[in-house]
């Protein structure tokens, strides 16, 4: 069972998902998606490990569920990002900046 | 907020799963046609487009389950999965559950017993306001040593109290016992005298009425009392007119003012009180002699509340400053200079008086030490029996667990099943257990209560008990349950597959295994017998010990002249007259008095020295005393070695004489004849008191306790004694059962006088009242020794059965081959042997090292007697070999075609 995303560092799928949701709601293939997208296909997310992630999500408070009427008139569930989702956010980037900027040093430093 | 929301969630995925399912099922078809739409819009065709999506996605159920793993509700669900299933297989196997529930519930249910009685003895904080902020004084001399003494006299309470500066409330109390009867046989209030403070210290509130105030304890104060609730319960039926009735104590009226709370029993663990009454009331039932200025007379138990702001280093910096003044105020002036010198050298000292006090503490704490040891091994044991039973039905389950593996059930996931199963086996067994503890401790107290001590403890089982037992229900579980699951969880796929012959190399180490659990259980059973030998012999010796008088057909009658008001100058008279009726009495042989009860527990002592025993000095020199009729020695049937008993001539105006025992006659007249000799006793002051002549020898005998060495002791006639005894106890010896001459005894007495009030006893009953940690220790460690041994069998049987089971076929093979049916016995029987051999070596060094534990209990025998260690290991294999004999038996019936016919 293969469920990491293919050439994703590790723990940084819920930071990824967070920071699509900034954006806008969007809905679980919408979000794949969008990944995709900006990441220029680098970054391929399947199911396996978006579902999973999105339950995770939702249980510590950082997204919320949403049925919203699609085009088609069908309800499908987005997900919103919470208030303490974007503190969350807020901070993993912030983190995140930290230790890709801590990495690029000691990788130049030879 | 997101905590409850998680919550939330989580229960509605479990309790409305259809519709959670619903919505999962919903939004993961959503994404797949989304994504068939995308790939569309990128120029596949729909069919391409929707197979490429399908393989993104991979198994639906794959990624649906790991949705599910996601929320703490899966785990909750594995659980109850893991309950159902477990509850399942336990109904499938009836017979196993209620085997394995009910050893449990033995061994679980001795363990809370003995431990709940440790619990209520020496753990429990007291029914009381913040009793962690309790401190107990007691005195310390640094020149006597040993420990600080926790007793005071009224004068030292009054100084404590006084002069002490540290105690938000100082407090004092002192235990009593009053009757209750006007005259005839008594009916005893356990009374409690206790100091002003006592009750608002504790910050107790009435039940009724008021409870005793400051106001209430001053010197001449007036006779109040306040009762105990039960006691108000029971005599009153909780009435309110209780209060403002009057109350006689000892032929004294007391005015009943108020109840204490319910649930409050003083602060002697183990007692309990019915009447409490202030301090300053003893006048009224002293009389002329008052314990309140008698400066020898120790009675008071002295504790204090802490105030706050004050550390304990502090407070004991202040009491060591304040000792000196306090002891020089109260000295006893009648002591001798040098016993003056040392009262003053004493310092209080305070500690944590949050549990109480009681002497049940210092006289149980051994036992109840050994007791744990001893049922903690039964509950070893009862795993060992279990586990042995697990394994053999691992065997059986073996196929269902291949397949189960085989199906992808992780090994975590199957221990987790089996586990499950043991706890609830071991939950089961801890609820039955704890009726048993129930049932057991009611048990337990009625052991060590006495005829004249009735242990009264708060036995609802409190926190720390339950949460004990869940502790060892838990225990036990993972003990039992582990070592099995392990093991049946490591099965070979292919050969479990294969068939019956492949797993037969499994089964064999699994044999091994129980074999080691079989030859553990022989092991601690052994230590167990052993020790349990050790203290039944030890009982049995103390019982069956020489005391110096015969003990059977005895009759006590106490008899208090003081309660009756009768004036010392008339006691004697009263007596004798009393005595002479007594001895008329139908079915009384011989009567005698004594102011000492033997056996009582209670002594009278001094040094006394002579002229050839100048050597002999301090505790060697220490003689025990006691006033006797002239018909106490032939009453008792207590031996005259040499010279005379005393005799009708022996009055107040005779010269002193004095009946010794032989231990005194070898220690103060060393190869002297002493009949004719004088010895005199030390007074307290330091003075001589006058000669005292020896005018007979009589056989040892125990003074006030079976296990005692005998004291150096002096007789001397009643007519005698120096300071009235204002209660004196008849010895009968009577040709018929003792309690049967109650009545006429009663009825002979108040012929003389209606007033005096009789306590009633026999000597075999204070005879056993002082081998109770004894008795109880042999009872109680027989009954879990013979528990013992049928587990540690039921297990040689069981695993023996199994292997006889395993190798029918062999044993078919062998005898068709020609082997002899004794050579199929011998086969089997080397396993039994092996197993019993092992754990009997093992089991024997254990007991040889833990029954040190036992040494100061054992009376008149050594912890590595040698005869209760061979009658354990004989009684041991007798009993192995026979549980061993039966299916190696069995093993020898078997018919080589039936067995055969199986290949």
């Amino acid at each position: 069972m293969s469920d990491k995303p293919s050439g994703l560092v590790q723990g940084t799928l819920d930071m990824l998902i967070l920071k699509t949701l900034a954006l806008e709601p969007l809905h679980g293939y919408g979000i794949a998606l969008r990944i995709e997208q900006i990441s220029k296909g680098v970054f391929h997310v399947n199911p396996g490990s978006l579902f999973p992630a999105f339950r995770r999500l939702e249980r510590a408070g950082w997204i919320k569920p949403e049925w919203k009427p699609t085009e088609n008139n069908r309800r499908a569930k987005y997900y919103l990002l919470t208030a303490r989702g974007h503190s969350k956010l807020k901070s993993e980037t912030r983190e995140w900046g930290k230790q890709t900027a801590a990495i690029a040093r000691i990788l130049e430093a030879s | 907020m997101w905590l409850l929301r998680n919550l939330a969630d989580g229960l509605r995925t479990l309790f409305r799963k259809k519709q959670a399912e619903r919505e999962m099922d919903a939004e993961l078809r959503d994404y797949l046609e989304a994504a068939v739409k995308e790939k569309v819009r990128l120029g596949m065709n729909p069919e391409e487009a929707l197979r490429a999506a399908r393989v993104e996605m991979g198994s639906m159920e794959a990624v649906k389950e790991g949705i599910r793993a996601a929320g703490w509700e899966s785990t909750l669900e594995a659980v109850w999965q893991d309950l159902r299933y477990a509850v399942r297989m336990l109904r499938k196997n009836r017979g196993f559950t209620a085997v394995a529930v009910l050893t449990l519930a033995l061994g679980i249910g001795a363990n809370t017993a003995i431990f709940s009685l440790i619990d209520a003895v020496m753990l429990r904080m007291l029914p009381v306001q913040r009793p962690d902020e309790l401190l107990l004084s007691r005195r310390y001399n640094p020149r006597w040593g040993g420990e600080a003494e926790p007793i005071f006299t009224n004068a030292l309470w009054e100084q404590v109290r006084d002069q002490q500066d540290v105690f938000s409330g100082a407090f004092a109390w002192g235990a009593d016992r009053l009757d209750l009867a006007q005259g005839g046989a008594v009916h005893l209030a356990d009374t409690l005298w206790v100091s002003g403070g006592f009750f608002n210290a504790l910050g107790l509130r009435p039940a009724a009425g008021r409870l005793i105030a400051a106001s209430d304890d001053r010197r001449g104060c007036p006779a109040v009392a306040v009762l105990s609730y039960d006691f108000w319960q029971d005599r009153y039926g909780d009435a309110n007119s209780a209060i403002g009735t009057m109350l006689l104590l000892n032929d004294h009226p007391f005015e009943v003012i108020g109840v204490a709370p319910s649930g409050f029993f003083g602060m002697n663990v183990g007692q309990k009180f019915d009447v409490a009454a202030p301090i300053c009331s003893t006048a009224i039932i002293d009389g002329k002699e008052s314990r309140l200025d008698h400066r020898s007379w120790w009675w008071l138990s002295v504790a204090g509340r802490l105030k706050p702001g004050i550390s304990r280093s502090q407070l004991a910096a202040r009491l060591r400053i304040l000792s000196p003044g306090i002891f020089t105020a109260a000295l006893p002036q009648n002591w001798s200079a040098d016993g003056q010198r040392n009262f003053i050298k004493q310092t209080l000292v305070a500690d944590s008086a949050a549990t109480g006090i009681s002497s049940l503490r210092r006289q149980f704490d051994q036992p109840l030490q050994v007791l744990m040891g001893v049922v903690g091994l039964v509950l070893l044991i009862a795993c060992a029996n279990i586990a042995s039973l697990m394994l053999a039905r691992a065997a059986a389950r073996h196929k269902e667990i291949a397949v189960r593996q085989a199906l992808g059930a992780s090994r975590l996931r199957l221990i987790r099943q089996l586990l499950t199963e043991c706890l609830l086996l071991s939950s089961g067994g801890a609820l039955l257990g704890i009726l048993f503890a129930r049932w057991g401790i009611a048990l337990l107290v009625r052991f060590i209560s006495t005829a004249r001590n009735a242990v009264f403890l708060d036995l609802s089982f409190d926190g720390r008990v339950l949460g004990f037992t869940a502790a060892i229900a838990a225990l036990t579980a993972i003990l039992f349950g582990l070592l099995p699951a392990l093991r049946s969880t490591r099965v070979s796929l292919t050969s479990a597959m294969k068939g019956s012959q492949a797993i037969e190399n499994e089964h064999r180490t699994r044999f091994h295994s129980r074999k080691w659990i079989v030859a553990s259980q022989v092991a601690l059973s052994l230590v167990l017998l052993v020790a349990a030998g050790l203290l039944l012999r030890s009982f049995a010796k103390l019982a069956t010990v020489d005391i110096g008088f015969d003990r059977n057909n005895v009759l006590l009658v106490g008899a208090d002249l003081k309660t009756a008001k009768i004036p010392p100058d008339e006691q004697l008279v009263t007596y004798e007259q009393i005595e002479s009726r007594l001895t008329a009495l139908p079915g009384v042989t011989s009567v005698g008095r004594s102011v000492m009860t033997p056996l009582s527990g209670g002594t009278w002592n001094n040094t006394i020295h002579t002229e050839w025993s100048k050597a002999v000095t301090g505790d060697d020199a220490l003689t025990w005393f006691n006033y006797v009729s002239p018909g106490f020695f032939d009453a008792l049937r207590m031996t005259l070695l040499a010279g005379r008993e005393f005799n009708t001539g022996d009055t107040k105006t005779s010269p002193a004489v004095a009946v010794v025992n032989r231990t005194l006659a070898h220690r103060f007249f060393p190869g002297l004849n002493p009949i004719g000799k004088t010895f005199r006793i030390d007074d307290v002051a330091g003075k001589q008191g006058p000669p005292i002549e020896v005018v007979g020898i009589i056989k040892d005998a125990k003074y006030a306790s079976l296990r005692e060495d005998i004291h150096p002791t002096a007789f001397f006639p009643a007519t005698q004694v120096a300071e009235h005894a204002e209660a004196e106890t008849f010895e009968l010896r009577t040709g018929m059962p003792p309690s049967a001459l109650a009545r006429p005894v009663q009825a002979a007495v108040a012929s003389v006088n209606k007033e005096i009030p009789l306590e009633f006893h026999t000597l075999v009953e204070l005879a056993n009242d002082s081998m109770v940690q004894e008795r109880l220790l042999a009872l109680l460690s027989g009954f879990f020794g013979a528990l013992a041994l049928l587990l540690a069998m039921v297990g040689l049987y069981g695993t023996l059965s199994y292997l006889v089971n395993r190798r029918q076929t062999e044993f078919g093979v062998r005898m068709a081959l020609g082997a002899q049916r004794g050579s199929i016995l011998r086969l089997v029987m080397r396993d039994v042997m092996a197993v019993l051999a092992g754990g009997a070596v093992v089991g024997v060094g254990i007991s040889l090292a833990a029954t040190r534990l036992l040494q100061q209990m054992l009376f008149g025998l050594g912890p590595r007697d040698v005869v209760t260690m061979i009658a354990a290991v004989a009684l041991l294999s007798v009993v192995a070999l026979l549980a061993g004999y039966l299916p190696a038996r069995r093993a020898t019936k078997v018919d080589p075609m039936v067995a055969l016919r199986y290949e």
